[in-house]
């Protein structure tokens, strides 16, 4: 049991000219559920890790566990207090199996050794995984990973439990069942559950506090009577699906031949015979997890699969991969992996070198950056450009190098809705010109609609095209 | 055990890491040794092969000391980098790892004896020389380079020094010229 | 037997054996590894593998002395190549009986290798598989963006040390939320003893060593 006081909290960034929390003053209740939400860079994971003490803080009281100062509390008994959940299950675990994994977390703890196996059991039965207990973490899926984290958790026996956008790369099913843990961890161990999210989905009848992050760097508790609209925001964004047609006939860009995909043992695809098409824009949608991503992976040869993919007639394996990457290119989900340079400058030179074709001028270049509020950043290092920049500035490279197929996985990822509109935009104006095939993976739709020609869902382990058929 | 104490545990992930990422991508580099050494062994030069590649090997060491700049990270860089390789696919077991103090060690002595003061070419020419002779000397005997003709020995230390310098010195100067300007390394790349 | 000594041991027959001129004390070795990993249950197929994979190499030294030598040409030459398969077989003992972990731990318990040594290199070495792949997910991008990142441009090497940057951060604060504090007590789960045993097995095997290179006069 845990009271948790933020008094007059500041931070700022080392690098960083305007601090990213002010003034926050805010007491999180012993044994409560409290959700926290906010925009993207708004400082939610900011504040989570200071609260467990990953980042150093000025004044000393700022946070205070129970009117002890944080950083008072002996680090080797923090993680009693404390503990976190991060948003990538990726780099989240030392070991190489789940079992060593919380035995490590066990043997920090300075747990007697003959009291592990059981605490390790009771861990893994309480979260539901006994059976994941000898396998390999890297072979688990997202959610399953999220799971260990959380038995871990459950094994140190911490009193705070801090989770940053645990579910981002969670199927909803798994995500259900880990807020029906956390949920009883609270109601049955009396634990202080404090969870950043920014789809608020599900929660309502789940947690006691809501607090968000204010534009003026605050983070204040939204009341009851504010709930509703908060959350009412996420119910409707369900309902609302558009619908397209299903594609009749057209010029093929893939056609994939009885195509599987797996990851680890992990079927993610069953075999499927598929076409896209050429000169259209096709959405690809589906729970986190499907596969949605390891598909792209396949069509650009990134990743094994079985049966055969073709492109404009061709099995892919077959043609030279610098040729390839010249006729099919992927905007990564994450914005880095397609940097190469510097400065801003150096990477539309650079893409405007190696071109394809000739449609972004110096002059059209100019004009897309003013469109996309990225003017006049030059000479700014990539590398400090908040993420939505770098998501903009990612996409602009990719259509400068106009490959005649553009594969977008999640390209409004971190953007606010100014952004995404002026890029659907950009989009449209160039597409109707170099007449491009995109294929787009997003979960987000808002914005994105009137780009859309056809439709794809990627569920249950299958790939099918969504929406009204045609007399056939 | 002072030096120990100014590692940090990131620290530790970051040279094991660049070491396993080098390790990587010089697999790519494992078909040009084969043809090289294949092709010149039927003249009696295959060494010639690891000569031109070794700067390849030392690089995650001679990166580590010029980028990190703490005491040992040369040596610790290219030993880590050994330990993954022996236990990942490296078929040399120990050996490997005796090469790996050894080609770590050499790279550090280059900043030993300028006393950790020179980031510049003159740390990085001498990183590359002490390399190329602690390397040398253990293939003098691991190799049997001691019993080879003399214009042999010679012509394989020029290759050797040229391939360590371009490797270690040239290259890791141009990549982290790159991590200077990109602002990313401003927290370890002080002290 | 303790893992540290074994790799003890082993590193000292490395060592010996580069500075001895002995094939029958090589072939030796050869022989009494390929026994021990037979007996460890070993499969003859991955016996076979350790006898082509350092064949080139093994080649190429053999020439080498065999065209380029000074002295007496033949021995050194067949010194060489024996030598090279002395390494992967008595290397192999070690690799393909023992795990990294194994030997973390022994490192950590018994000679008291700060942990943050042991821990940092396994979580990274956890990684190597994904690794591999973010290798030619890098390389693939600059494909797209039309640059060729071969093992000589900077880019592909700046881009590695990005993503490893951005790694150990996050791998340090997920151990750190795991409990982990550099440089304080844990307690061990698999213990790892250091018998009285392993050090005779260590004195007697440097001891076998030392009568092959000296004693025994066989060529
Ligand atoms: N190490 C850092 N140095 C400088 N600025 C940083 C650093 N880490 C984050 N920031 C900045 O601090 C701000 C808050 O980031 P934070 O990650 O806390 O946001 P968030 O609310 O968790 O966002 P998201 O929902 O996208 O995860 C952002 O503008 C970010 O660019
Ligand atoms: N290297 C890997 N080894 C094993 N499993 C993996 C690996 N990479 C991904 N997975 C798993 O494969 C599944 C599919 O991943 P993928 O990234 O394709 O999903 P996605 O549909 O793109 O999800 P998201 O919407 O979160 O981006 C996930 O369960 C993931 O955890
Ligand atoms: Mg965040
Ligand atoms: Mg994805």
């Amino acid at each position: 049991m845990a009271t948790i006081a933020l008094n007059n909290l500041t931070f700022t960034y080392p690098q960083a000219v305007a601090p990213t929390l002010q003034h926050v003053s805010l007491t999180f209740t012993s044994g409560h559920f409290t959700l926290l939400t906010g925009p993207s860079g708004t400082g939610k994971s900011t504040l989570l890790k200071l609260m467990t003490g990953l980042l150093p803080l000025d004044d000393p009281a700022a946070i205070q566990y129970d009117q002890v100062n944080l950083s008072a509390i002996d680090q080797t008994d923090r993680a009693a207090k404390v503990a976190m959940l991060f948003q990538n299950p990726n780099q989240q675990f030392a070991m190489d199996t789940v079992e060593n994994e919380l035995v490590f977390a066990l043997e920090n703890r300075q747990v007697d050794p003959t009291q592990m196996a059981a605490r390790i059991t009771a861990a893994l039965d309480f979260v539901g995984i006994s059976a994941l207990r000898q396998r390999k973490l890297l072979h688990l899926s997202g959610g399953e990973k999220q799971k260990v984290a959380l038995a871990v958790i459950v094994a140190m026996d911490s009193d705070v439990i801090l989770l940053d956008e645990p579910f981002a790369s969670v199927d909803p099913t798994a995500r259900a069942s880990l807020l029906r843990r956390l949920v009883q961890l609270r109601d049955k161990a009396g634990k202080t559950i404090i969870l950043a999210d920014h789809d608020l989905t599900d929660y309502q009848a789940l947690v006691d506090d809501v607090v968000k992050v204010t534009p003026a760097r605050n983070i204040v508790p939204v009341t009851v009577a504010q709930r509703p609209a908060l959350f009412q925001a996420f119910e409707q964004r369900v309902s609302t699906t558009t619908t397209w047609p299903q594609p009749t006939s057209g010029q093929p860009a893939f056609k994939l031949h009885q195509l599987a995909l797996t990851q680890g043992q992990h079927q993610l695809l069953q075999p499927t015979d598929l076409t896209l098409f050429q000169q259209h824009v096709t959405l690809i949608t589906g729970p986190n997890g499907s596969g949605k991503s390891t598909f792209f992976e396949a069509l650009v040869r990134l990743h094994a699969y079985q049966g055969r993919i073709s492109y404009a007639g061709q099995d892919i394996q077959r043609l030279k991969r610098r040729a390839y990457a010249r006729q099919v290119a992927l905007l990564f989900q994450d914005a880095e992996t397609q940097f190469l340079n510097i400065t801003v400058q150096e990477e539309l030179a650079q893409s405007q070198k190696h071109a394809a074709g000739t449609y972004f001028t110096t002059a059209r270049i100019q004009q897309a950056l003013a469109q996309l509020n990225l003017a006049g950043r030059d000479e700014q290092v990539i590398y400090t450009l908040s993420e939505g920049q770098k998501k903009k500035l990612q996409i602009l490279l990719m259509l400068i190098m106009q490959p005649p197929v553009l594969l977008m996985d999640e390209p409004l990822k971190g953007l606010d809705l100014a952004s995404i509109n002026a890029l659907v935009q950009l989009l449209q104006t160039t597409l109707a010109a170099t007449q491009q095939t995109l294929v787009i993976i997003s979960h987000q739709l808002t914005g994105l609609t009137p780009l859309i020609d056809y439709h794809l869902h990627f569920d249950q382990q299958q790939l099918r095209y969504q929406g009204v058929p045609h007399e056939s | 055990m002072k030096w120990a104490k100014s590692w940090t545990l990131s620290d530790v992930i970051l040279i094991a890491l660049i070491g396993i990422f080098f390790g990587a991508i010089f697999m790519g580099t494992n078909y040009l040794y084969d043809v090289l050494t294949a092709a010149l062994t039927p003249f009696g030069l295959a060494g010639l092969a690891n000569e031109l590649l070794l700067g390849i090997w030392c690089m995650p060491g001679m990166l580590a000391g010029y980028m990190l700049r703490l005491k040992g990270s040369a040596t610790l860089g290219e030993l880590l980098a050994a330990v993954v390789e022996m236990f990942f696919g490296g078929q040399w077991g120990a050996a490997t790892l005796i090469s790996g103090v050894l080609q770590g060690f050499g790279s550090e002595l280059g900043y030993i004896i300028t006393r950790y003061k020179h980031y510049d070419w003159l740390g990085l020419t001498a990183s590359a020389l002490t390399t190329t002779i602690v390397t040398f000397g253990w293939d003098l005997a691991k190799n049997g380079y001691l019993k080879l003709q003399l214009w042999l020995l010679v012509l394989y230390l020029v290759v050797r020094f040229i391939s360590m310098f371009v490797f270690g010195g040239v290259l890791t100067r141009l990549i982290t010229d790159l991590l200077d300007r990109s602002h990313v390394l401003k927290s370890t790349h002080t002290n | 037997m303790n893992p540290s000594l074994k790799l003890l041991l082993l590193l000292l027959i490395a060592l010996e054996i580069s500075f001895t001129t002995i094939v029958s004390l090589n072939i030796a070795l050869v022989l009494l590894a390929a026994l021990y990993l037979l007996l460890k249950g070993t499969k003859f197929k991955t016996l076979g593998w350790l006898l082509i994979v350092p064949l080139l190499p093994a080649i190429g030294l053999w020439s080498t002395q065999y065209i380029n030598g000074s002295g007496d040409k033949t021995l050194m030459a067949w010194v060489l190549f024996t030598r090279i398969y002395a390494f992967v077989f008595t290397g192999a003992t070690f690799t393909l009986t023992t795990n990294i972990l194994q030997l973390a731990d022994a490192l950590e318990q018994n000679w008291h290798l700060p942990s943050k040594f042991a821990y940092g290199v396994l979580a990274a070495y956890n990684l190597v598989p994904k690794i591999q792949h973010e290798v030619q997910i890098i390389r693939a991008a600059g494909l797209m963006r039309g640059q060729q990142l071969s093992f000589w441009s900077p880019q592909l090497y700046f881009k590695a040390i990005l993503v490893s940057i951005n790694w150990s951060q996050n791998l340090a604060q997920a151990m750190a939320s795991h409990g982990y504090v550099e440089d304080a007590p844990r307690t061990h789960y698999r213990q790892v003893r250091l018998r009285l045993r392993d050090w005779l097995i260590l004195g007697l095997g440097l001891s076998c060593l030392q009568l092959g290179v000296f004693v025994i006069p066989w060529r």
